[in-house]
């Protein structure tokens, strides 16, 4: 059972012409020159209970404008979006018990309470019976270590910790889906370390289906199996982590450490990248023959110390994956 | 606790960090409340104008005063701000209605404003004035339901305002208009039956005489039984046609909602 449908859906924003400087602003008050921009351009995908997706894409991709159309904050200017089977929009205070929403740069918490207390106000906004509240506090206090800091009113926290506050309230009330806009933005290593656990955990031992739009690819490494990829407004990817490696990632790096200089290599299939001394690094494409026989290959024939194979980490594939849409966008221009 | 009885409790009591204000609060009424009273003692003097007395004047003054103080709330300035730094969104994630959640911050901040400068002005006005009692129990009885009215109508003008903004981004020069017609046509200042026949007659057919004038008029006895109830009902019927109004323009309004800062 599909519990996010987005189905050919669309947002569009007008936005106004205004023209700079004085003149300019008094032009602007008798004009209604506007222009339509396309935020989300037709997207389809469907996502199952117990999923958690990864949504990617550059500045201005239309991330966060997705997250709202389905937390029924902003209405879809064509196409539908069924969330718990309901319309987000119309359903939207009966979905709210339903989903967790976590927005990286805006905070959810009363800005002058101690955090106790917006977690008991959250209590009561969400009707959560006393022992279920409970519970799911102990278990978030314990696995984000809000204990150091709860009695704090929230403007004193730092970000990390305000942060994990956030995501504990998020799921207090035991939502089905927890949707995640940029949640580790701005944090330490440690601190983003102990979230990408927790949410995790989340997602494989309790259940709670999660989308998060993240720039950070460890986020979707440790977090999301599949991950959704959009540029200015459409989908460019929908799939596992691993496929897009090997569609993109074709190429692998070897570091040679040599006895002694070899001088150029007259081997096919390979580019030197980087020269430090005796140690060399190599660009290998696949295709040509397996990185394992080409390096005993040159085994064979140079005097080599050492080997390593380095496969491209998901952040290179990332940026080669805009690169290239970038390209295509350019030749588009060209021919168009 | 339901959430709404939280969000009016909160409100109030956020208030209660303002305690110096209380003070100004009750300067102002009392000058307020002076200058109108010097106003009519030299318009009527010591007989009657338009079959009103002095004392029924001053009284009609002291009750407009106050209700000005009690229908003043920031439900318009609250949304526009909420649009304007995009904290709307997170409002919107709850699962709250977003009218209620506002009425119940309006009504926690006019439980203050009751506790804390009707009461006590009233006080101080009647020392220094002199107040007429309400004409009759029934007077009384029909005074307190008018409140409510006007309470509801205030409310749910404000409210109007703010989804108006959600086409105009800012609401600023929607409220100032609001704001005048409250002042001509509420009668707060100058009674509707001083108005030339014109000019009244557009005030009766207007909802902002229920904000100043209606209460006022009851609370002295100045409409018969049966004109009282009428317009009690009218009163009802225009809450009615505003909530009809405002559940429209909302369901237009968020399709125009654009959330500022991503």
């Amino acid at each position: 059972m599909d519990i996010i449908a987005a189905n050919h859906l669309t947002k569009s924003y007008r936005q106004y012409r205004r023209f700079p400087g004085l003149i300019g602003s008094v032009r602007s008050l008798f004009t209604r020159q506007f222009t339509e921009e396309t935020a989300v351009n037709d997207i389809s995908f469907t996502i199952g209970e117990g999923e958690a997706v990864g949504y990617l894409g550059p500045n201005g991709a239309g991330k966060s404008t997705m997250i709202k159309m389905m937390t029924g904050i902003l209405v879809p200017t064509a196409g539908d979006i069924r969330v718990l089977g309901a319309v987000p929009h119309e359903a939207r205070k009966t979905n709210a018990r339903q989903i967790g929403v976590v927005f990286g740069q805006r905070s959810q918490l009363w800005w002058d309470l101690p955090v106790t207390d917006s977690f008991d106000l959250h209590k009561t906004i969400y009707q959560i019976p006393e022992t279920k509240f409970k519970q799911n506090l102990q278990m978030c206090m314990e696995l984000l270590s809000i204990h150091e800091f709860v009695e704090k009113p929230v403007r004193q926290l730092s970000l990390g910790q305000r942060m994990r506050v956030e995501i504990a309230m998020a799921l207090l009330h035991e939502p089905r889906i927890l949707f995640l806009d940029e949640p580790t933005i701005g944090l330490d290593v440690m601190a983003k370390d102990q979230i990408r656990h927790f949410l995790r955990m989340v997602n494989r031992e309790r259940k709670v289906t999660i989308l998060l739009t993240t720039h950070d690819m460890k986020d979707i490494e440790e977090i999301c199996p599949r991950m959704i990829v959009v540029n200015k407004g459409t989908l460019v990817y929908d799939g596992s982590v691993e496929e897009l490696r090997a569609r993109l990632g074709n190429e692998r790096r070897v570091v040679i450490d040599f006895r002694e200089d070899p001088g150029p290599l007259d081997m096919p299939g390979i580019t030197l990248l980087q020269e430090e001394g005796l140690r060399k690094t190599y660009l290998v494409s696949r295709s040509e023959s397996t990185v394992f026989e080409l390096v005993s290959r040159i085994a064979a024939r140079y005097p080599v110390e050492d080997a390593s194979i380095e496969s491209a980490d998901i952040e290179s594939v990332i940026r080669r994956l805009y690169r290239q849409l970038a390209d295509e966008e350019s030749i588009g221009r060209q021919i168009g | 606790m339901t959430p709404y009885i939280m969000f009016m409790t909160k409100s109030f009591t956020s208030q209660l960090a303002y305690r110096s204000d209380v003070w100004l609060r009750l300067l102002g009424n009392y000058f307020a409340i002076l200058i109108q009273v010097e106003i009519w003692r030299s318009v009527i003097g010591k007989g009657e104008s338009f079959g009103v007395t002095i004392d029924q004047m001053i009284t009609y003054s002291i009750i407009n005063t106050l209700l000005v103080a009690l229908l003043l709330h920031g439900v318009s300035g609250k949304v526009d701000g909420s649009l304007k730094s995009g904290s709307i969104a997170v409002e919107l994630i709850k699962p709250l209605s977003y009218p209620l959640y506002l009425l119940s911050d309006a009504l926690g901040q006019t439980l203050y404003k009751f506790v804390f400068t009707v009461i006590p002005s009233l006080l101080i006005a009647w020392l220094l004035f002199g107040m007429l009692p309400p004409a009759s129990t029934v007077s009384l009885i029909g005074f307190v339901a008018a409140l409510l009215i006007a309470m509801l109508i205030s409310f749910l003008l404000g409210y109007l305002v703010s989804l108006l903004a959600f086409w105009f981004m800012s609401h600023f020069a929607l409220s100032w208009t609001l704001g005048g017609l409250i002042t001509i046509f509420s009668g707060s200042f100058l009674p509707i039956w001083f108005y030339a026949p014109g000019w009244e007659f557009a005030a009766r057919m207007l909802p902002f005489q229920y904000l100043g004038y209606v209460p006022a008029a009851i609370y002295l006895g100045n409409m018969s039984q049966v004109m009282l109830w009428q317009t009690l009902l009218i009163g009802l019927a225009w809450i009615i046609a505003l909530l009809t109004i405002v559940q429209w323009l909302w369901s237009r309004a968020v399709r125009r909602l654009i959330v500022q800062g991503g």
